[in-house]
């Protein structure tokens, strides 16, 4: 339902110079989604999220919050909207306290309830370093606290870019806890973009890759690795040779190459008349895998030609 | 607009820089006036001796008035390093720190953001012109007590009775706070365009140069440009020295100095809305 879209961007883009950072990015992430926004390093995932939370300007498309655009009713828009973008900065000669302080009285307009913080910083497991200056912080705490300030004011939609970045493991599951109890406990949908795929795996409702700058799939993740249950990874050599086989059974669409890795869609069935079909072409087989892992689409999606 | 105005306040007094131009100012006048009590009455002789032919003198001339002057002269080329200092870290700062990232993905305007930086810039010049006046006249007085002023201009000595003087230094205050504000402006105008805490520093300070040197060069060629540089005015505090007082200066000084300011601000403006974020 259109109602339940609480973020939509259309065409949005950004050009820096002569090079898109981004193009083309149609984004929907409806109420309740933990939406894992995907894409390799550089892919321009950082970008699209400066640009929904209005710190670029983007040079094409629109982006809309809540049912308000951005571009004209940017107060409105953003009003139930929090984020950390890369790496959570903060005021390092203040205390957590003054920085929670600060950061949702430009939210609420007044200064936030000591309670509410100290519930926050609590929840985070920064109770006892509320009054402790941010400079002394570990880059965990920090990434802790950069949570703890985006949720303050209650909002209704998180944007997290990279929000394990540089944790240790019990860092990032305890960042992972934390989304599960935010959209849980709190009904907060969650925009989370990452590189680490098992942890998008792990956490996300809907999701949509990215690289290069343009959008490459949007969609449920079940469905889409539903999609991916008859995906299957070839390793037959030589490559040419074991393609122009695998083209009599399948139609072009169904075959992509990778390196030498043909991956396909397949209906299971077929699979071995295929693989006969190799070897009597005296095909040298290697694997035959199924590729079911986000992992897997992810590289299918990012790393065909 | 209140609360911004508080949280610029806690973000501007809880940095250290801030109190180095306060620090500076409590360094430099004691050690002024300790050096001026080493001196004597013998720098009023050297600067009056010209018109000890001509005049006789009485009174106690080498006064704190004298004193608040002698500093206010001296110290003026300094003030704008030392305002610079936290004008040019406002915007900067924020750049350099990442904080911009904290702060203007909240649902309030960029334009107000950075009203309330602009606003709390200029409470902080007032503040260290006020604290310059209030050590410079209160030490000054404490140390040399009260009298009539000989105001030094150039080739001229005008002497103001000690019943003017409270409200001409408080004019000549209220104008180097004009003044001041300016150089804020200016400082924290070039801190809207780079991402470093040094750059607004120096830049401000290398155009206050040139354009003093332009504004004192005597030369023909270069007076059509002097009308429209603003250190052809950054001296109008002087003006609460003559006598009588030329009202028309002071207030095509202060109109050309806010009318800067203004500029610089709406510039700041134009320049922060449209600015991508990408530190």
């Amino acid at each position: 339902m259109a109602n339940d879209v609480v973020l939509r961007t259309e065409n949005l883009g950004k050009k820096f110079g002569h090079r898109w950072a981004a193009n083309d990015i149609n984004l929907e992430v409806r109420r309740g989604d933990v939406f894992g926004f995907l894409g390799p390093n550089g892919a321009g995932k950082s970008t699209t999220i400066r640009m929904i939370l209005s710190l670029i300007a983007p040079s094409t498309g629109t982006v809309e919050l809540f049912g308000h655009s951005l571009l004209k009713k940017r107060e409105l828009a953003l009003a139930n909207v929090a984020g950390i973008v890369e790496k959570p900065d903060f005021y390092l000669y203040l205390s957590a306290y003054r920085n929670m302080q600060i950061a949702g009285s430009l939210t609420l307009g007044s200064k936030p309830a000591k309670k509410k913080i100290l519930d926050e910083l609590e929840l985070v497991g920064l109770g006892d370093r509320a009054y402790d200056k941010v400079k002394t912080f570990s880059h965990g705490m920090k990434q802790r606290l950069g949570i703890a300030q985006a949720l303050l004011c209650s909002p209704e939609l998180v944007l997290l870019d990279e929000p394990t970045n540089g944790l240790d493991p019990q860092g990032m599951k305890e960042v992972r806890d934390l989304v599960r109890v935010l959209t849980r406990d709190r009904g907060i949908t969650v925009f989370l973009s990452s590189h680490l795929l098992n942890e998008v795996e792990q956490v996300a409702t809907r999701m949509a890759i990215i690289n290069n700058g343009t959008m490459k799939v949007q969609g449920s993740v079940q469905e889409l690795l539903k999609a991916q249950a008859n995906r299957l990874s070839i390793h037959a050599l030589p490559v040419d040779k074991a393609a122009a086989v695998i083209r009599r059974f399948l139609p072009e669409e169904s075959i992509a190459i990778s390196g030498e890795q043909i991956l396909v869609t397949v209906d299971t069935a077929r699979v071995p008349a295929i693989v006969t079909a190799l070897a009597a072409e005296e095909c040298e087989i290697f694997s035959v895998e199924p590729k079911h892992s986000l992992e897997d689409y992810f590289l299918t999606v990012t790393e065909t030609n | 607009m209140l609360i911004l105005l508080y949280t610029e306040c806690i973000k501007t007094f809880a940095k250290w820089r801030t109190y180095i131009g306060f620090i500076a100012v409590a360094i430099l006048i004691p050690v002024v006036i300790a050096l001026m009590n080493l001196e004597g009455s013998r720098f009023v002789e050297r600067q009056m001796r010209g018109l000890a032919n001509d005049f006789f003198i009485t009174g106690n001339l080498f006064n704190g008035w004298l004193i608040a002057q002698i500093i206010m002269n001296g110290l003026w080329v300094h003030v704008p390093a030392l305002i610079s200092l936290v004008a040019g870290d406002q915007l900067s700062g924020e750049a350099t720190g990442g904080t911009f990232r904290l702060i203007l993905i909240r649902p309030v305007s960029r334009t107000t953001i950075l009203n309330a930086k602009y606003l709390v810039t200029l409470f902080y010049t007032k503040l260290l012109v006020l604290s310059i006046a209030a050590l410079s006249l209160g030490l000054g007085l404490a140390f040399f007590g009260s009298g009539d002023l000989v105001a030094f201009d150039r080739d001229m000595v005008t002497i103001l009775p000690e019943s003017q003087l409270w409200l001409r230094f408080l004019l000549a205050y209220a104008l180097a706070i004009v003044s001041m504000w300016t150089v804020a402006s200016l400082a924290f105008f070039i801190s809207s365009l780079v991402e470093n805490a040094i750059g607004p520093i120096i830049t401000t300070m290398t155009i206050i140069i040139i354009f003093l040197i332009i504004t004192n060069l005597p030369i023909d060629a270069v007076e059509p440009f002097k009308p429209w540089l603003f250190t052809t005015y950054m001296n109008v505090w002087q003006l609460a020295f003559k006598d009588p007082i030329d009202w028309t200066e002071i207030a095509r000084s202060c109109g050309a100095l806010t009318a800067y300011s203004f500029c610089l601000w709406g510039a700041t403006v134009l320049i922060f809305r449209k600015k991508d974020i990408v530190t």
